[in-house]
Order: structure tokens, then C-alpha cells, then sequence
């Protein structure tokens, strides 16, 4: 069974972010590019499975990205994955996620595959909307919020989380599978793992071997970005030590009357 | 863009808050494009719901009861939505920021080769134009979006961003046709509710959180959940609670977790590392009860109560009750 994971590259959360004033974009020099940390579940799902499923099936990983996004593929290599695909072109600069949707699909198309399966929302664009492109593009199931996976016969069965609970959904192969933290914590590369990630091979594809029918970049995007502001600062309000249980209860209690909310 | 198209996220005809939010806004800024405001509302239970939805300003509620919308997942909502939104014309569609909605939201946009911003905390007319604010980043850029005059466009807001206001002159309902020539291979085989009846952390006016300060999972029914009851709101976590089991990921706020913007937040033994301040920054006020007055949460809560909170919690709900009782 083919498995592809796509992945995205975001700034280290840790990392304080700033944003250029003139291109609107996020300044990304001097802030390391981490996976999106949603989508290491992803890769652990793929790698799990494939664990499952012997020797025969394989785990791609797929990112848009600038060839510099390469190291940090190799970490996805490291923890099992057999290869890597970068979409990677200048004009891709300014892609909104119709656009993502539509070159990773026309990738998807190119590569082959059974099962795609990308991460929940991403740590930056926050839109969580990839996956569901991409079901719609390649005209395939697509099932979201997957907490256990099994693959037989051909057939998908999925548990996955929803707003009030659990469901227990089916559908047939090939599809895309969006999952959760649920799928369990994401390994760590071995040192094993580590050293055979640099004989891994990671293709880079340009965006004219895609052959795409729309646009890309700021040009094909379907929203404008007008403006990036900051928010207001919380400030810093008060501290009080509580003396005892009900002294604390009294605090809190007096302002939250005071602001109304009781 | 012309029109206004709100999605009603139900169960058997049980909605949430946040569907009469869109229902206001949606007159809002249809008003504000000289278009009209509609709300599709699919599935069993459907027809029950739009008698509900009609006290607020909406001008046509589509419906249809069909039972392959609880039966298979996504699709037929997605196909109903289509056929309304291929039917009105030109709009931008209103979708909750839950689960269920940003699923919904993602197909539709491709669907349509329509923009998708999500998250949005704002909404307002510029030009002709829809614009959408919404926080990035973890809450640390505000981005205006704008969609392109004349095509569709689609945005999922965050629950508790708009003020529900009833009063409407009547809203037409009328039934959606069934899309013909489809079929479903999403099936959904079983379901479990855990908890049900309980509200939804992303809409709940009101959170009480607790982290590794609580010590273990008992606090979170015997401390936290009746504090919760008194407010009229839900209980939350932070992530170390989470991955330790005390609570299921559904209630984890933060970076990983859910993103929420409650009037007034409680965080009880959550020390609120950056992780987990991107998830509730927003919130309306922030109240954190910690032993240790140099937690990171001391610089943004607007008020932090160092002291010993197995006492602190089970007397301010003692107080609170007694005001309601």
C-alpha cells in the first residue's frame, strides 16, 4: 500500500514571530522551520500502519515548501519514512489554501497513492482546511478526526472524535485521512534512524512538472490579505495571596460581581 | 458577493448557541451587501429547527429531513450546502469554527473555488467587500482577509464572537431538493456520545481549567465540575493534564488543543505557559487561582489568587451557589 503524508513547514512556536510590514508575510529568517507539530501525528499514523501492513507498504512524505525545507523533512525520514517529495518554486510564495490544495492534489495525482493522510490544523495558517481540498481535488473519500486506524480489504475503518464523542466510520481505499493526537505520540528518531535518513531520497518537483489548470501563488489565491495588525497586550492585572480558603473564595468572588459576571 | 449563507450545525434538531450568532450576523452584513440572509439546516430534525431559527432575522431557512445526513459522514450536508449556495448565488457562507464546521468549510471552498479564512473573530463590509479578522498565529497577529467581490467565499467564526439577537420579520422555510445522482460510501457504522448534553468548550460562555496543580483526575469532577455548574459554563484542561490521562484530549486548550474566547476563563493549577495561552488569550476576563504568585499566567490573567486551591474552589462555588439558590 502507497501512503503519503503531507506535511507543512511552520515557525517554531517557541520562537517569537514577526511579520514583515511590507510583504504582509512572515518573516522567516532567524526562526527556525519546524514541522508543523499536528503533522508529526500524521506521519506516526502513516508509520504505524505501515508497521501493520509489512514490508510492502511505503510512506512518502509530501510538503510545498523552499528547497531549504529539505532538513527538516529529513527528520519525518528519520523517524521511518521512507521518501520525500518538495513542491518547491518561487511563485509559490503568497499561496492561499485554495491554491495548496489544488498543487498538492496535481502532486498527489503525479505520485500515486491509497491512503493520504495529513495532519489536523496547522500550527501558523490555522485554516485546517487542506485536507478536505484535497478529498474534494482527487475526488475521494474523505474522513476526518481519525483517532484509531485499520486498513483491510481494501477498506478503511476509522474511530474518530467528535464535538460530543466517538464514531466508528467506513469507506473504501483510496481516501485521505485526516487524524488527531489520538493516534498516539509521535516517536522519536533513533540515531539508527537519523543516519539513514541521509541516503533517503527527497525529490524536489517544480510546479511546471504539475501541469495545473489554475494559478499560483498571490496570483491564483482566492483571498487577499489586507493587513496584519498586533493585538492588544493583556496587561498584567492583579495578584493577591489568598490567606485561607475562604479569604480567596471572597477575591474572586468580589470581582467577578464587579466586572458582572456573576 | 451578494448574499449571506449561514450552515446550522444539529443533532436531531438540537443546535448550539453559535448557530444564532450566525443567524444575527448574517443579516448584518447581508444588510451591508444589499443581498439576503439563508441558513441551511439538513437532517432529521431539520424542519423542527428552522420553526426555532425563524425568530431570528434570516429571510430563507432551506431544509430537508433526509436521513443520509446522520447516516454518512460530511457528504450529503456538503451536497445540500452546494446545491442552496449554486441556487442563492455569489455569497459568503458562515460556518461555526467547530469540528464538524471546519470539515464542512474546507470541502465547500474547494467545492465552489471559493477563498476559505477560518477562525474569524470579526466580519464587516469595506467597499463591497467581505472582510474577516481573525487571530493567527496563536493569537499573536490579527489578519484581515478580504474575498474577492462576486465569488463565493467561505469563513468559519469562532463561537462566542457575535451576540445572538432574536427578532426577525418571518423567515420563508423552504425545502431543498435532494441532489440527485449521488451516492455515499462514508458511512458511519456506529456512534457514542460522551458527553452528551454538555456544552461545547469552543461556545461555552464560561471555563473553569485545570492543569498539573489539580494532581490527578478527581479534582476535575469533584473541584472543577461544580465550580463550572455555578457559572453556567464547562470544564477545560491544560495539556500536562491531558497526557496524563486525568482527562480525553476533547478538553485540552492550547497550542495542540482547542483555541477558545469564553467571557470569563478560570485556570486552577495551570501555570500558562505560552503553549497554552495561545488557546484562551482571548478570553474576556482570565482569573487564575496558583500557589505560586511567578507563574507566566501572573502577566495576563487579570487577576491571579496565590493560595491553596483545593481550599480556594470549593468555597467560591459555595458562594456562587448561594447567590442563585
Amino acid at each position: 500500500m502507497k501512503i503519503v503524508v503531507t506535511v507543512k513547514l511552520v515557525p517554531d512556536t517557541n520562537a517569537e514571530k514577526r511579520i514583515d510590514a511590507a510583504t504582509k508575510r512572515l518573516v522567516r529568517t532567524g526562526v527556525e522551520t519546524v514541522l508543523n507539530p499536528f503533522d508529526e501525528y500524521a506521519i506516526e499514523a502513516a508509520l504505524q500502519l505501515k508497521e501493520k501492513l509489512g514490508a510492502e507498504t511505503t510512506v512518502t512524505v509530501l510538503t510545498m515548501a523552499p528547497e531549504t525545507g529539505k532538513e527538516v523533512v529529513r527528520k519525518a525520514l528519520a523517524m521511518g519514512a521512507d521518501d520525500a517529495v518538495i513542491v518547491s518554486d518561487a511563485g509559490l510564495e503568497g499561496s492561499d489554501v485554495w491554491v495548496t490544495g489544488n498543487v498538492l492534489a496535481a502532486a498527489l495525482k503525479k505520485q500515486g497513492f491509497d491512503l493520504v493522510i495529513v495532519g489536523g490544523l496547522a500550527e501558523d495558517g490555522n485554516t485546517g482546511g487542506v485536507s478536505g481540498a484535497l478529498a474534494e481535488h482527487l475526488g475521494v473519500p474523505g474522513l476526518t478526526n481519525a483517532a484509531k486506524i485499520e486498513v483491510a480489504d481494501g477498506k478503511l475503518r476509522v474511530e474518530r472524535e467528535t464535538d460530543s464523542g466517538h464514531q466508528t466510520v467506513s469507506a473504501p481505499l483510496p481516501a485521505v485521512l485526516m487524524v488527531t493526537m489520538g493516534v498516539g505520540e509521535p516517536r522519536y528518531a533513533s540515531l539508527k534512524g537519523i543516519m539513514g535518513a541521509k541516503k533517503k531520497p527527497i525529490t524536489i518537483v517544480p510546479v511546471a512538472e504539475l501541469a495545473l489548470d489554475h494559478p499560483v501563488g498571490t496570483d491564483g489565491a482566492k483571498t487577499e490579505l489586507l493587513e496584519i495588525g498586533k493585538p492588544a497586550e493583556r496587561g498584567k492585572g492583579q495578584v493577591v495571596t489568598a490567606e485561607d480558603g475562604p479569604s480567596g473564595a471572597k477575591i474572586i468572588f468580589d470581582f467577578l460581581k464587579e466586572r458582572k459576571l456573576v | 458577493m451578494q448574499h449571506v449563507i449561514t450552515f446550522v450545525e444539529h443533532k436531531n434538531g438540537q443546535t448550539r448557541k453559535v448557530s444564532y450568532e450566525l443567524a444575527t450576523e448574517a443579516r448584518a452584513i447581508a444588510d451591508a451587501l444589499g443581498g439576503k440572509a439563508h441558513a441551511v439546516v439538513v437532517g432529521p430534525g431539520a424542519q423542527a429547527l428552522a420553526e426555532t431559527l425563524k425568530t431570528y432575522p434570516l429571510d430563507v431557512i432551506h431544509v430537508n429531513e433526509d436521513g443520509d445526513v446522520d447516516k454518512y459522514l460530511l457528504d450529503p450536508a456538503i451536497d445540500y450546502l452546494e446545491a442552496v449556495a449554486k441556487s442563492v448565488g455569489p455569497a459568503v457562507i458562515l460556518i461555526p469554527n467547530t469540528l464538524q464546521g471546519r470539515d464542512i468549510a474546507g470541502r465547500i471552498a474547494a467545492r465552489l473555488g471559493a477563498g476559505l479564512t477560518s477562525d474569524a473573530t470579526g466580519l464587516k463590509v469595506e467597499g463591497g467587500k467581505v472582510e474577516t479578522v481573525s487571530p493567527k498565529l496563536g493569537g499573536s497577529s490579527i489578519t484581515t482577509c478580504a474575498f474577492k467581490p462576486g465569488d463565493y467565499g467561505v469563513v468559519t467564526i469562532r463561537p462566542n464572537s457575535f451576540t445572538a439577537l432574536a427578532g426577525g420579520s418571518g423567515a420563508s422555510i423552504e425545502t431543498v431538493e435532494k441532489p440527485a445522482g449521488k451516492t455515499y460510501v462514508m458511512l458511519i457504522e456506529s456512534e457514542s456520545e460522551e458527553v452528551s448534553g454538555e456544552m461545547g468548550l469552543e461556545e461555552a460562555p464560561v471555563v473553569v481549567a485545570g492543569g498539573r496543580g489539580l494532581g490527578g483526575p478527581e479534582p476535575f469532577t469533584t473541584l472543577l465540575k461544580p465550580l463550572a455548574d455555578a457559572l453556567g459554563g464547562t470544564v477545560g484542561a491544560s495539556r500536562a493534564a491531558a497526557d496524563a490521562g486525568w482527562v480525553p484530549y476533547s478538553l485540552q486548550i492550547g497550542q495542540t488543543g482547542k483555541t477558545i474566547s469564553p467571557n470569563l476563563y478560570i485556570a486552577v493549577g495551570i501555570s500558562g505557559a505560552i503553549q497554552h495561552k495561545v488557546g484562551m488569550r482571548t478570553s474576556g476576563t482570565i482569573v487564575a487561582i496558583n500557589k505560586d504568585g511567578t507563574v507566566p499566567i501572573a502577566d495576563f490573567a487579570d487577576l491571579l489568587v496565590v493560595g491553596d486551591l483545593f481550599q480556594i474552589v470549593p468555597e467560591l462555588t459555595k458562594q456562587l451557589q448561594a447567590v442563585h439558590a
